[in-house]
């Protein structure tokens, strides 16, 4: 019992934070690829003027609340019936497999697979001698990057405030993570075209890390222009004074250099690494920096179309920052740098544009959406009949890669259910996998 | 030890998320033994049966952590440079996690066929085969030591005497790519 109620209590706590951040907790977006038609979703978050903007009147209402069911943790404790004793999750087992816990903990098993994407086969050929080692990657080689690569992201993980007549004062709390790689060019001859390990040679990684994280008082507006209740122009701004709590943030190049023979010899490879750490620790002066956001959105009988931007000008100043360098080459040491110095980090402008249309019991939308970590587009549509309805859609994503949903939905009264089904790829393959996405909805 | 752990820190990143398949690996055991002496296996066989062996060689290996060895071919080229007497002479490989394992019985991966050798003459043969099951799972590892011995008959009455001079080794081991 306990038991399930920490996997409820698991369940819920990230749906709420994830349909915070627009994240995909609803059984009605995954039938139209992740588009949200309603107020839900990435709207309100990324567009300040539709705090303003009513629910459409030709869309049939809104649930206050939707529950997403975790049929996927039912098959994902099949697969594991005995977590604690699984090898693959025991750090100490030799079946322990660090790709399948960071995958399960950052893609929680909420839905379930009704098709597993076919993983890829790939051969990979590794040439071992005295002073050769040679990698051929096979297909996965067009997999290692040329470019920068990483991962980035803003959030507001929190936004409580209170309203009157479209003004808002509230306490919005904000997190920034950024990391970055790049392979040095030998390590990517080495790794994306095979290029024989060479001696007396430093392979490297460039490497840039920062979270930062704060709260920032907010005054806002949101009001119609002009029009009426049926339609008009309505604008949105929001004016931040950000306060940071602490970031930290790394600049290095990691790598190691080989000696004269690859496998032989008493150290034939030594690791070799600097880096440039810049940091202010929770404690410390508060950063501090101005921003805004600013969005409108046109209503015209059937027609809504929307652009928002935030974090405009977020520039975050650091007055009392730590900075030191390291260095390890055979041993390593770390050398404070400054102290109580000024530093600056910048936000991630994060942008929306949605469009859509209603017309009797036919709603269809599009949006696009960026973070700050490549732009994801969404198209999709809506039909009811009856009780019934009917979803589809398609999306492209950060990958560029184009994925499908469909769907439907029954209500009956103030309770709806609702199943969506939505394709996803992985890296080698244009094979798609379907996860089937439910969830109860409240109106 | 450090060595491998960078280098299969580089290769095991991208592999991560290659998908499933083999990780094979091609390794030139040759070139580890070449000019050390231990490319040189003499025979002596009385008449009668004897057998020499050369000294247990180390082999440096990325390692595969966990992973499990599917299978290990092994292709190469000897000469067995004959200077006395009329017999034959076969090869054996042996696999161990140390040197002295490598004079264990069960250490055998390999017996090379015996061939005919006499007089002067330098005879070529080829190694090809597959190594026992029981050996190879010590390929995954990060080190292995190997030893080769040349084993032979002697039907005649006078000494067979020569060296077999290896001129390649290569294994090739095909492993579940499980790098953790």
């Amino acid at each position: 019992m306990r038991k399930c109620f920490g996997l409820a209590t698991l369940v819920i706590a990230w749906a709420t934070s994830a349909a915070a951040q627009g994240a995909l907790t609803d059984a009605r977006r995954a039938g139209m690829a992740g588009l949200s038609l309603g107020r839900e979703g990435g709207l309100e978050r990324y567009n300040p003027a539709y705090r303003a903007v009513p629910a459409r009147v030709t869309q049939r209402g809104q649930p206050k609340l939707t529950i997403p069911i975790p049929l996927g943790i039912i098959q994902f404790l099949h697969d594991h019936p005995d977590l604690s004793n699984d090898p693959a999750f025991d750090p100490k087992s030799t079946g322990f497999n660090p790709i399948l816990v960071a995958n399960t903990i950052l893609n929680l098993p909420l839905y379930l697979e009704v098709k597993q994407a076919p993983t890829p086969t790939n051969d990979v050929v590794v040439v071992v001698g005295k002073d050769q080692l040679i990698v051929n990657l096979g297909a996965a080689a067009e997999l290692v990057p040329e470019d920068q690569f990483g991962i980035s992201g803003s959030s507001r993980p929190l936004d409580p405030g209170f309203g009157f007549k479209g003004f808002r004062i509230g306490v919005m709390g904000w997190l920034h993570d950024d990391v970055q790689l790049q392979l040095g060019d030998k390590l990517l001859g080495f790794l994306r075209d095979s290029q024989p390990a060479d001696t007396n040679t430093r392979y490297n990684v460039l490497v840039h890390g920062l979270v930062e994280a704060g709260f920032a008082p907010t005054v806002s507006y949101a009001g119609r222009i002009a029009g009426d209740s049926a339609g008009g122009l309505y604008i949105g701004g929001a004016l931040h004074y950000y306060l940071g709590v602490g970031y930290a943030r790394t600049d290095g190049d990691a790598g190691f250099i080989t000696g004269d023979s690859i496998f032989t010899g008493p150290n034939p490879v030594t690791p070799d690494g600097r880096t440039f750490t810049q940091y202010s620790s929770p404690g410390n002066t508060l950063g501090h920096g101005f921003g805004g956001d600013i969005g409108f959105a046109w209503v015209s009988g059937p027609i809504e179309v929307g652009v928002g931007v935030n974090d405009i000008g977020a520039t975050i100043t650091w007055p009392d920052t730590r900075q030191d360098s390291a260095f390890y080459h055979d041993s390593s040491f770390s050398k404070p740098f400054n102290n109580h110095v000024e530093t600056k980090t910048k936000l991630p402008v994060s942008y929306i544009a949605n469009v859509a249309y209603s017309v009797g019991n036919t709603t269809l939308g599009v949006d696009l959406l960026n973070t700050g970590g490549g732009s994801v587009v969404h198209l999709g549509g809506e039909q009811r009949i009856g009780l019934v309805a009917l979803r589809g859609g398609v999306a492209r994503d950060q990958r560029k890669r184009i994925e499908f949903g469909w769907g439907g939905g029954l209500r009956f009264g103030p309770v709806g259910l609702d199943v969506g089904f939505w394709t996803h790829t992985n890296s080698l393959s244009n094979e798609r996998g379907i996860t089937m996405a439910t969830s109860l909805s409240i109106y | 030890m450090r060595a491998k752990w960078l280098w299969m820190l580089a290769i095991a990143a991208v592999m991560a998320g290659c998908g499933q398949g083999h990780a094979i690996f091609i390794v030139d055991v040759y070139s580890f033994i070449k000019g050390t002496g231990a490319d040189s296996i003499p025979y002596f066989v009385p008449p009668g049966s004897d057998s020499a062996s050369s000294t247990p060689q180390l082999i440096n290996l990325p390692g595969a952590g966990s992973s499990f060895v599917d299978s290990v071919t092994v292709n190469g080229k000897v000469n067995l440079e004959n200077q006395s007497g009329t017999g034959t002479i076969g090869l054996q490989l042996f696999l161990a996690a140390d040197s002295a394992g490598t004079f264990a019985p069960s250490a055998l991966a390999l017996t090379v066929p015996d061939s005919a050798v006499s007089g002067t003459q330098a005879t070529p043969d080829t190694i090809i085969g597959r190594f026992n099951a029981g050996v190879i799972q010590l390929l995954a590892g990060s080190k292995v030591w190997f030893r080769l011995q040349a084993k032979g008959t002697n039907p005649g009455v006078s000494l067979l005497q020569g060296n077999a001079v290896m001129k390649s080794l290569q294994l090739t081991v095909v492993i579940a790519d499980q790098l953790f």
